[in-house]
């Protein structure tokens, strides 16, 4: 008896001798790897937090700036300004005749811009309801963790001027 | 030769499935304690504290490094009876 001849493998067989479904499979052998390089990127952006002061040093005010003129700003309005070598938006409030503030616009919860409302006299983030107190910044209520970066804030005459905040 | 390996395959044959799931489970792990690391180190070093985000790093590459490690312990049981197949066949054609 004489076995039928097998047809020759196609060349593209032999050249790729893996099927498709196998291809398309992920073993555990290879999930539990892929948690690895996952765990390692995790590790990796660590150091980065750590070493990333060293290579982006974060953004300090040197001086005084001066940023408008004292009747260019009514009791209860707000002012926005910026500020030479930083992208950041701030912004200039006065709660009352001889009160000012002066603070990053940036939520630090993510970052949506915060406005000063002088109905409830509290600084407001729109995105998630987070509240901040406008006379030190620090949260009151909502999703920001941390309190808003305020900068110092100094009227001479009729010139209102801002710098970095004294370390009290 | 000990044939105890033999013998406690034989009395447990899904070993190694349970050893990678093992694996897996303790990856995940290992995972979520450098996720935290990574937002708690993210959040204090934002509000100014310097002084953790070194340990954090060191704590965060020792876990990645633990986890390296436990992939030497990862089964391969396709390749482990292919390579016993392969011994077989070398010691028929002897
Ligand atoms: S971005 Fe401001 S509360 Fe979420």
């Amino acid at each position: 008896m004489n076995t039928p001849e097998l047809p020759p493998k196609p060349a593209y067989e032999v050249d790729f001798p893996i099927e498709r479904v196998e291809a398309e499979h992920v073993s555990r052998r290879e999930f539990a790897k892929f948690l690895c390089l996952v765990s390692g990127g995790m590790a990796a952006g660590t150091g980065w937090v750590a070493v990333k002061d060293r290579f982006l040093p974060p953004f300090k005010l040197t001086g005084e700036v001066r940023v408008c003129l004292t009747h260019e700003l009514p009791v209860g309005g707000t002012h926005p300004f910026r500020l030479e070598g930083t992208k950041m938006p701030f912004i200039l409030v006065r709660p009352s005749e001889h009160e000012w503030f002066a603070y990053e616009q940036k939520c630090t919860h993510l970052s949506c811009a915060v406005y000063y409302s002088p109905a409830t006299d509290r600084i407001e983030c729109p995105c998630h309801k987070g509240y901040f107190d406008v006379r030190s910044g620090k949260v009151l209520q909502g999703p920001p963790p941390r309190p808003l970066h305020r900068l110092d804030v100094v009227v001479k005459g009729v010139d209102v001027f801002v710098r970095e905040r004294s370390q009290a | 030769m000990s044939n105890f390996r033999e013998a406690q395959r034989q009395a447990h044959p899904s070993k190694t499935n349970t050893l990678l799931l093992g694996v897996v489970c303790v990856l995940i792990l290992i995972l979520i304690m450098q996720i935290w690391l990574l937002t708690a180190v993210l959040n204090v070093s934002l509000e100014g504290v310097e002084t953790l985000k070194w340990p954090a790093f060191i704590a965060s590459t020792l876990l990645f490094l633990s986890g390296v490690a436990l992939l030497r312990y990862l089964p391969n049981p396709i390749r482990q009876a292919r390579k016993a197949r392969e011994a077989e066949a070398g010691r028929k054609s002897l």
